[in-house]
């Protein structure tokens, strides 16, 4: 197995979550975060992310389901989705929630739920990427950690 | 400070994955963690005879929000040091006027951690 090739695919595919916006410098404290303690750190946050992000999802599903519209109680739940991808660094799903919960301000459902289908969209392409990334990374093997793009 | 040696801190938060990165920030320095997804269960802890050295508070949070929750560990005379950190950027005031020692903008970096953690003299 070409494993140089495979770290090239693997950098090469983070520069391009940042470089596209899909990430923002809050991923790098994640990497930073990970050691010889906690040698998948990033893969199991991320994990965790789209698992409970994934919940969220489903509960603002239903929200905007309902006949009548609880713009506060979607505006909590986008509350909480939003501060998950800060946490990981999910740049443009953050901006999107943002853009959500200025809907819920103005009650503005249309506005929601066309919102609410760019972050479905948004999460699913991150998850895909991301699911990609860590693949390569552990076809790789292990290995030093990878030099931050120039920005 | 907490009557053992080691520095123990509670992690108020209501986000799952925002707990796990300070729960791995917070254990690179030894730190006994506890965590707490609302400041219900937050006031709790302490109702129960828990001692801590240091409180990490989100603001938003389902049954009682960290203003709140800051406001009622104060009223009871708790003087653990509690560092806001949240997103909203304009409830400084409300933090500080509720009693928090200290508010920082999320996302929460190592470096930020590190600065207050020196300035609380929790690390030698």
């Amino acid at each position: 197995m070409d494993y140089v090739n495979l770290r090239r695919q693997a950098a090469s595919l983070r520069k391009s979550l940042f470089d596209q916006g899909y990430l923002d410098e809050q991923f790098y404290q994640l990497e930073d975060l990970q050691d010889d303690a906690s040698p998948n750190f990033v893969e199991e946050v991320v994990t965790l992310f789209f698992r409970d992000s994934a919940r969220l999802m489903a509960n603002i599903d239903q929200a905007l389901d309902k006949c009548v519209k609880d713009f506060n109680k979607l505006d909590v739940y986008m509350q909480q989705l939003k501060g998950s991808c800060t946490s990981i660094g999910a740049s443009r799903l953050k901006t999107e929630c943002t853009f959500f919960r200025e809907c819920c301000r103005d009650e503005n459902i249309e506005g929601c739920m066309r919102s609410f289908q760019k972050i479905k969209r948004e999460h699913s392409v991150l998850r895909q990427k991301l699911e990609s990334y860590f693949q390569l990374l552990r076809q790789a093997g292990p290995i030093e950690c990878a030099t931050r793009p120039s920005k | 400070m907490a009557s053992s040696q080691v520095v123990k801190v509670l992690i108020v938060e209501d986000d799952i994955v925002t707990r796990r990165i300070y729960r791995t920030m917070l254990s690179r320095f030894g730190f006994e963690v506890t965590e707490a997804e609302d400041g219900k269960k937050a006031i709790n802890h302490f109702v129960d005879g828990n001692e801590y050295d240091l409180v990490l508070m989100d603001k938003e949070m389902p049954k009682m929000d960290g203003v709140e929750a800051t406001r009622t560990l104060r009223g009871m005379g708790i003087p653990v040091k509690i560092v806001a950190i949240t997103g909203d950027e304009h409830s400084r005031g409300a933090f500080l006027d509720a009693g928090a020692d200290e508010f920082l903008l999320k996302p929460l970096s190592i470096l930020a951690l590190t600065d207050i953690l020196k300035a609380f003299n929790f690390l030698n």
